[in-house]
């Protein structure tokens, strides 16, 4: 698959940016966030249907005729582009990391372990401490924030809590949209438990997006109202110190900027 | 003047007429006159319980609804002069002087009252003795509130949607009276369902949604669980298309008011019989008969519904496990904001962030 390429760092206007998602990302967070807005407006209604607000809503969604057939759209979008996601990331890392192995004769699970763990998007011993580093600094034990790669440990919080609640969530609403079919080979019962499971799992998605993921890209001052980085793909210099230190100084030296490095504040 | 004069007297003329032509029709049934003073809306008293009671017939409701060609004596038997003293309570079961037409007998709702006897509602156990708490037991009128007995719920009379069309080809035949119109109400306005869903769990809800009458009964409250599944909540916004509590607990082709407890080998709710149930034609037709080991009725009880239980344990504690942890974050680093320099612990490795 042909990527285009970025350039690590952009100038505008005299400010520095830095590289972090491409086009193709941010489409995928496009679909994600339009889908889990469409489900969200039409699937918490019934979940919380004695609620004044749950019948005006679900009417502005379309009524009870339309709007599970909005759910049911944006639903099986959703699933498809978490199986479309999953199968990118197989491949990229098939073609990226497993390949070049391959080529150099060094293919083995040992080999092929380390490189799927060494990966910037898997948890690793440096996020651990970089945790702890977090609470030493929010607890006022020290005055040095974390330095965060160019994923940190909230990124990859963040980045894994839809990766496991699409498939807790979505093949759960999947068979209860088809239950009757479902019901040819599976009992009843079953249908009970996917139903607390996609309500549940559905809730405390919501929540998190609402006060965890909007603090980060909205609510936070030096975000307020919203963080552009998903539509340009580019994070502006003081952010990238704030949040990627590590990678910042990384990608300065890579790019001979070292002379113009700048000291970390919090 | 004079031209004015009689315009006045005409339209006075007019008026009147049309006030004399309505009382004429409206008291078509009313053989004693009873709504000379029921018309009236103050008519009330305090009976001797203490309780008001309101007299007040309205005749446009009363024209509307089920009861508009029996004749005020018809049910009210024991009324045989005006004034009249204190009237006994109502016994749906005394036959009225209609003619139900395929029997030529008079209409009675015994066979109604024979069938709820018989269900799981009737007072009586099948030894003739009565039940325990007896008077929980509902009779005609605790489900059926005719627009009627609450007069001035005005807003609750609905038409049965009756086509001039449809009507006019029965009245090619039918000519006298209004026999094709209400032939024709009676039989449409059971095509459809009588009342709105919702209205119907409200029933069911009056008794089954009491606390103490759970309790008596060693019931569940399956009032609430009901209002958690879809059943419920599609009808809760507008839909006449999932189950209220009648379409489940009464086997198809069944009177309404045969419902039958679940341990009866007949019921709807049987164990052996809800995957007949699920699958009639208007429902889960293409399920398979597994679907009938869904719970409809969850009441999240450790020992009843244990997977149920920790289920929603399990959920209750990674949601708020996850959001507290996070909120703590949050309000931390808010709050190491307002001191972005300060710290307990002074470096000494010179990694202080401005010595970079």
């Amino acid at each position: 698959m042909a990527m285009p390429k970025y350039k690590k760092i952009c100038e505008r206007n005299g400010k520095r940016y830095f590289f972090r998602f491409s086009l193709h990302q941010r489409l995928q967070h496009v679909v994600v966030f339009s889908t889990v807005i469409v489900l969200s407006l039409t699937g918490f209604p019934l979940k919380y249907h004695d609620k004044a607000w749950a019948e005006p809503l679900l009417n502005f969604m379309g009524g009870i005729k339309v709007a599970p057939v909005l759910h049911h759209i944006a639903g099986s979008i959703l699933l498809g582009l978490f199986v479309y996601h999953t199968i990118y990331w197989v491949y990229l890392f098939y073609s990226r990391r497993v390949l070049p192995l391959k080529k150099k004769g060094h293919l083995t699970f040992r080999n092929v372990g380390i490189a799927f763990l060494t990966q910037p998007m898997i948890p690793s011993k440096k996020d651990f401490f970089d945790l702890i580093d977090m609470f030493k600094y929010l607890l006022y034990f020290t005055n040095r924030p974390p330095r965060y790669d160019s994923m940190s440990w909230k990124e990859k919080f963040d980045y894994y809590a839809p990766y496991w609640g699409i498939p807790v969530l979505g093949p759960a609403g999947f068979f209860l949209w088809w239950r009757d079919e479902f019901s040819q080979y599976v009992p009843g019962v079953v249908l009970n438990a996917l139903y607390i499971m996609h309500t549940d799992e559905a809730l405390l998605a919501a929540l998190f997006i609402f006060f965890v993921h909007w603090y980060n890209v909205h609510y936070a001052p030096e975000k307020f109202p919203l963080g552009t980085v998903f539509i340009t793909g580019y994070l502006s210099e003081d952010d990238m110190i704030h949040e990627h230190y590590a990678e910042y100084v990384k990608v300065m030296t890579e790019q001979g900027l070292q002379d113009e490095i700048k000291p970390q504040h919090p | 003047m004079g031209k004015s004069f009689f315009k006045t007297h005409v339209v006075t003329l007019l008026a009147a007429l049309l006030l004399c032509s309505i009382t004429g029709a409206a008291n078509a049934e009313d053989e004693l006159d009873c709504l000379l003073c029921h018309k009236y809306r103050g008519l009330s008293r305090i009976d001797e319980n203490g309780k008001f009671r309101l007299f007040y017939i309205n005749e446009a409701l009363f024209k509307e609804g089920p009861h508009s060609r029996v004749k005020c004596a018809d049910c009210h038997q024991d009324i045989k002069k005006i004034p009249h003293d204190p009237a006994k309570k109502v016994d749906c079961t005394s036959e009225c002087h209609l003619i139900e037409p395929s029997g030529q007998k008079n209409f009675s709702h015994q066979s109604v009252a024979n069938l709820l006897a018989k269900s799981v509602h009737g007072k009586l156990n099948a030894d003739g003795s009565p039940k325990k708490d007896e008077q929980d037991y509902p009779g005609c009128k605790d489900c059926h509130e005719e627009p009627l007995y609450r007069p001035l719920s005005f807003f609750k009379g609905r038409t049965n949607g009756v086509s001039e069309r449809g009507l006019a080809r029965c009245q090619t035949c039918h000519r006298t009276g209004d026999f094709a119109e209400s032939f024709y109400k009676h039989v449409t306005s059971r095509l459809r369902k009588m009342r709105d869903p919702k209205e119907i769990v409200g029933i069911c809800a009056k008794c089954h949604g009491d606390k103490a009458f759970q309790q008596r009964h060693k019931l569940d409250d399956v009032v609430t669980s009901y209002k958690e599944t879809f059943h419920y909540k599609a009808l809760r916004f507008g839909s006449q298309e999932t189950p209220d509590c009648t379409d489940c607990h009464v086997v198809k082709g069944e009177g309404v008011h045969f419902i039958e407890s679940k341990n009866s080998p007949t019921s709807a709710t049987n164990i052996k019989n809800i995957p007949t149930t699920c699958r009639t034609s208007e429902c889960h037709e293409k399920a398979g008969a597994n679907l009938a080991s869904f719970q409809v009725h969850v009441t999240y009880d450790k020992h009843k519904y244990p997977m149920q239980y920790y289920m929603l344990v399990f959920f209750t504690w990674l949601t708020a496990g996850v959001l507290y942890f996070f909120l703590a974050l949050i309000f931390l680093e808010l709050l190491r904001r307002l001191f972005p320099n300060f710290s307990f612990v002074k470096s000494k490795d010179g990694d202080h962030p401005s010595s970079e």
